[in-house]
């Protein structure tokens, strides 16, 4: 049953537009953008444009993927009514959920191989093996983590429009204050103040450094962990309460 | 064969009561409306069978197995032989008809053959029409056929009607009373139309403020002295 539910899964992602250039074009097309302007730079940790922001990239699309396909897809299925009429029929709402997290864990690493990809032809990025199969461990670490948090902050939404809006502001804010955009050490002081915040800045620092063979447990990469850490404890408190809240109704 | 027996079912939205207290049992092969007003409580009981719905005073058996007492491998069991319509009728909206259809075969680990269902419910033209883009009618007209490749032993129906053309209107009844009269399968449904009720109907619960003031056959209610069901109904929600 999970074969079925996850082939109508990915055809319906395939089929919504919107979810398609949020995650799958608009990150890449980003990516080269930017490479085009900056290219040339050096950046933290005398990294070049592509070991820097390839690694940026693919996070960006396991955001947009589990943040839209996911978690905004949750709301727009329980305030249509869809999500009723499935737990009326004899599916578990695990198979649902588990061919939720395959979707996303599939399209993401589509996404990771098609940026780096993209690295590769456009920027001659390289990898070195140890690295490569650490980062692809982290990656899909911080998908699990990703979808636990956009599951809780979904599961308050009541309505599809209040969730889109979210969505797409989101999406900038996390663009401009995660990394994404412009090295953060160069931004306004606000900006790196939200990026202080934005589990999805220390996701990054955390993921940049990995790829690169650069981690070490450190002031600073402590902190990331511990934040994020943070975050999916809370993130886990909500969804206990959202659930015990829905099965009282 | 005793297929619903509900008793003294209670029901409550923090502190507004929407369920006060009904009894009701449906045998195999009855078609029952439930009516009464907007705000009643008719989708909530309704929602409560499906077993969509919590509640904390009373029983409800479906099949034999009281709802608060099952585990959830008894849900599934139970759920396995009802289906429904309901209200508003949404399924994923970029799947075809005829996905939509496949998907639900699975689901309901159905023997019966798709395109049997697609042609007795004459969806052939619509097979490859996202269900976003069919119209009211034909939305309904699919989730009764999604709700048939269950092969369920109780159809619930939320206004199945409402909103449709009466040849549409037409189409359904006849889809929901060859399903009875075929397979002996229960149907509990609510309506605003007191004609289809009187049609159809074998009888009759009304629901007023969360209380079942009335519960019996639609021959006894006319018997009493009432025109129509339409007459019953407005003497009955204007007292």
């Amino acid at each position: 049953m999970i074969a079925t539910q996850l082939k109508y899964d990915l055809l319906m992602f395939s089929r919504e537009l919107f979810y398609v250039v949020f995650t799958l074009i608009v990150p890449p097309v980003t990516y080269l953008f930017m490479g085009s302007l900056y290219g040339g730079f050096t950046y933290a940790g005398n990294l070049s444009y592509a070991e820097s922001y390839t690694p940026s990239f693919i996070l960006l699309i396991t955001f947009g993927v589990v943040f839209f396909a996911f978690g905004f897809d949750q709301v727009t299925n329980r305030v249509s009514g869809v999500e009723k009429r499935i737990a009326l029929a004899p599916v578990s709402r695990r198979t649902i959920l588990i061919s939720g997290i395959l979707k996303s864990i599939i399209i993401t690493s589509f996404g990771y191989i098609f940026v780096s990809l993209i690295g590769v032809m456009a920027y001659d990025l390289t990898f070195e093996i140890n690295n490569a199969l650490q980062s692809f461990g982290l990656f899909m670490l911080l998908n699990a983590v990703l979808l636990i948090i956009s599951s809780a902050i979904y599961s308050f939404f009541k309505t599809i429009n209040g969730a889109l809006v979210f969505s797409i502001v989101t999406f900038q804010v996390v663009l401009f204050t995660g990394g994404f955009a412009m090295p953060i050490d160069r931004m306004p002081a606000f900006v790196q103040t939200i990026a202080a915040v934005n589990p999805l800045y220390h996701m990054n620092q955390l993921f940049i450094s990995v790829w690169n063979g650069q981690f070490q447990l450190e002031r600073t990469s402590l902190i990331s962990l511990a934040y994020i850490g943070l975050c999916v404890i809370l993130a886990l408190f909500a969804l206990r309460f959202a659930t015990r809240y829905r099965s009282s109704m | 064969m005793e297929i619903v027996k509900v008793e003294g079912l209670r029901k409550s939205y923090a502190a507004k009561e929407v369920l006060k207290g009904i009894d009701f049992c449906a045998e195999a092969g009855d078609i029952i409306g439930v009516i009464g007003k907007n705000g009643a409580g008719k989708s909530t009981f309704l929602e409560i069978l499906l077993t969509l719905r919590s509640y904390r005073h009373g029983t409800v058996h479906l099949f034999g197995q009281e709802l608060n007492e099952a585990s959830e491998k008894q849900r599934g069991q139970i759920r396995q032989q009802l289906s429904a319509v309901l209200q508003p009728t949404q399924f994923y909206r970029t799947l075809k008809v005829i996905e939509l259809l496949k998907l639900f075969k699975v689901y309901y680990k159905s023997p019966l053959d798709v395109e049997k269902i697609m042609a007795d419910f004459k969806l052939d033209d619509h097979r490859k029409t996202y269900f976003d883009k069919l119209s009211g009618g034909w939305k309904q007209i699919v989730s009764l056929a999604i709700a048939f490749l269950a092969a369920p032993k109780m159809l619930i129906l939320d206004e199945p009607t409402t909103g449709l053309d009466p040849h549409m209107r037409n189409m359904l009844w006849t889809y929901i009373t060859d399903y009875n009269k075929r397979t002996g399968g229960t149907v509990i449904l609510t309506t605003h139309n007191m004609d289809e009720v009187e049609l159809y109907c074998d009888r009759v619960m009304l629901l007023n403020d969360g209380v079942a003031e009335v519960f019996d056959t639609t021959g006894r209610i006319l018997e009493s002295g009432y025109k129509s069901i339409h007459d019953f109904y407005i003497t009955q929600v204007a007292k």
